[in-house]
């Protein structure tokens, strides 16, 4: 790289810091590619609310800082636990009418999938417009001292605060993810019913509960997504959760759709694509990546670049 | 000999077909029962009707003198009904060990939700529940395989395995012989036989008559829905009513 003289240095420390932007949107991204990628692995269905839960999340936060102005780590919490609660209902509302869980046949038939893909669509807009009905359509401000834009100073290298944060409840969230998936029996019975829903319940594993606790796990994620963004953009509003919705669902499909490894490495890829992109494009063509690497998945690699394998969860 | 399983004038009907018609069977503890028939005769939707994945029309099943009438699959395969199928069922991209695990946590009978909360001594348990499971089966060496990669006489002892992991009281198998070669039937019967000595009451469904006939103390025959023989293998080997649903019907064996 050194070809001598100021500019290459100059030049690395922009792409890293490029780089370092670009990582920490991608972890954002994986967080919510999760929340799809363990509902397809045990439903064979998108979930098409997923971005509006990635926005209740940054509203829970934001409520509960103008409430009572609680330290940082408790607004994660009460993020995390609104994710919970959505996604329990979200299940309850959008796909447990529509499942029948006791015949095969109704199981992998495209007409569950299409009712639930309808009605999650719904519930995203009916939930996007309550927001905006009881918080107004306009962007909300995070009060000032919440701001995690801090500049960090690292050598000659420049870190908003908030991108440390992004990097550290990323990585706790998806070695919790990892210990819960291996580790536990939850985790166990979520691979199972992932694995083959008939044969799980034939041994024990109550898949209704399972197919609850996936969504609350994966909406746990998207909702610490949500208050993560909240805090390091500064703004939230009632449409946030479209543009990165696209962006993780867009992973997923890169990722083979049943593998979290994969989406969480696609994610990623998309992330650090995105930012270096700024660097020859205007940013508003950034978005353009994410789709032409959906087309590119679609057309060159119909399995996902790491689902030749066709592995699941 | 208690009857572990009763099957009291079952009904199962799909619109106009009729597939299980008015079939009264009982299972005895520590009996190895089998149950035969021509394709079609409604042996795997009865399967279906004991393991609750598809709810009876009419009639009554008990196991172990409970009704099991409402009862979902995975409750009944809690109550001790460990099953097998025809076309394994097992989960491909897991371990050997971790397919068997599922069945241990079964047994276990705890829910998802305690499962986070207290760990540490139930997961020796269905630890060691597992392992045993395994080495009944001879799959010990295995256990860190990926599923997806053994053999299909190997899928066959792994499903058996995670049924066994429930620590069944009744086992269940669909076409436990089909797709393996004599050598490989012999073992199986020999195998089943162990585990029958163990205490485990065994019910199949099979259409290798050797492997019936060797193995099963009792038989019972289904034609069009209907039981038309129950009784000993060389009482239904004499019996004109299933000699005659048997020829002229597709049935080789």
């Amino acid at each position: 790289m050194a070809r001598g003289g100021e500019s290459p240095i100059l030049f690395d420390i922009f792409f890293f810091q490029q780089l370092v932007n670009g990582v920490a949107i991608g972890l954002v991204y994986a967080l919510m590619a999760i929340g799809f990628t363990l509902i397809f692995g045990v439903l064979n269905v998108v979930n098409f609310a997923h971005g509006e839960v990635y926005m209740i999340g940054a509203y829970a936060g934001l409520l509960a800082i103008t409430a009572f102005a609680p330290p940082l780590f408790v607004v994660v919490l009460i993020a995390l636990a609104a994710g919970a609660l959505t996604g329990f209902g979200l299940e309850r509302i959008a796909f447990r009418p529509f499942r029948r869980f006791r015949d095969e046949a109704s199981l992998k038939s495209k007409a569950m999938r299409e009712a639930t893909l309808l009605s999650s669509l719904a519930m995203s807009i009916i939930a996007r417009e309550a927001v905006e009905i009881i918080m107004g359509s306009n962007m909300q401000p995070i009060p000032q001292q919440y701001l995690l834009l801090q500049p960090v100073q690292i050598g000659p290298l420049t870190f908003a605060s908030g991108q440390f944060l992004i990097f550290g409840v990323s990585v706790v969230s998806l070695a919790a993810l990892q210990w819960l998936l291996n580790r536990t029996r939850i985790g166990l019975s979520i691979r199972a019913v992932a694995n083959n829903p008939v044969g799980a319940m034939y041994v024990g594993i109550d898949t209704n509960r399972t197919i609850v606790a996936t969504f609350i796990i994966g909406s746990m994620l998207g909702a610490v997504a949500g208050i993560l963004v909240g805090l390091y953009q500064g703004t939230i509003f009632p449409g946030m959760g479209f543009t990165p919705g696209i962006k993780a669902f867009v992973a997923m499909v890169m990722g083979g759709l049943n593998s979290i490894v994969g989406a969480v490495a696609c994610a990623l890829i998309l992330g650090v694509s995105e930012a270096l992109a700024t660097n020859f494009i205007a940013q508003g063509w950034a978005d353009l990546i994410a789709y032409s690497f959906l087309v590119i998945t679609l057309v060159f690699f119909p399995t996902g670049l790491f689902g030749a394998a066709r592995e699941r969860i | 000999m208690s009857a572990l399983l009763e099957i009291d004038a079952v009904t199962r009907r799909f619109g106009g077909l009729t597939a299980v018609d008015g079939f009264s069977g009982v299972v005895r503890r520590g009996e190895r029962v089998g149950l035969i028939g021509p394709n079609g005769a409604g042996k795997t939707t009865l399967f279906n009707l004991i393991s609750g994945f598809t709810p009876v029309s009419s009639g009554e099943i008990r196991f172990d003198a409970r009704v099991m009438a409402g009862m979902k699959s995975f409750q009944i395969a809690r109550l001790g009904v460990g099953r097998t199928f025809q076309n394994l069922r097992i989960f491909p991209n897991m371990t050997v060990f971790d397919n068997v695990s599922v069945g241990a946590i079964g047994a276990a009978g705890h829910s998802v939700w305690k499962a986070l909360a207290r760990n540490r001594s139930a997961a020796e348990t269905v630890s060691a529940g597992t392992w045993a499971a395994l080495e009944r089966t001879g799959l010990t060496d295995l256990a860190g395989q990926l599923a997806a990669n053994l053999s299909y006489g190997r899928r066959k002892y792994l499903e058996i395995a995670r049924a066994l992991a429930l620590e069944p009281e009744l086992l269940i198998l669909d076409e436990p012989a089909a797709g393996l070669n004599d050598t490989e039937t012999a073992e199986l019967a020999g195998f089943v036989e162990g585990l029958n000595a163990d205490g485990t009451t065994v019910l199949l469904v099979e259409h290798d008559m050797g492997f019936v006939m060797s193995l099963c103390q009792r038989v019972m025959v289904m034609a069009s829905g209907r039981k038309i023989a129950d009784g000993t293998p060389a009482e239904i080997g004499r019996d004109a009513q299933v000699l005659e649903a048997y020829l002229g019907t597709e049935e080789g064996t």
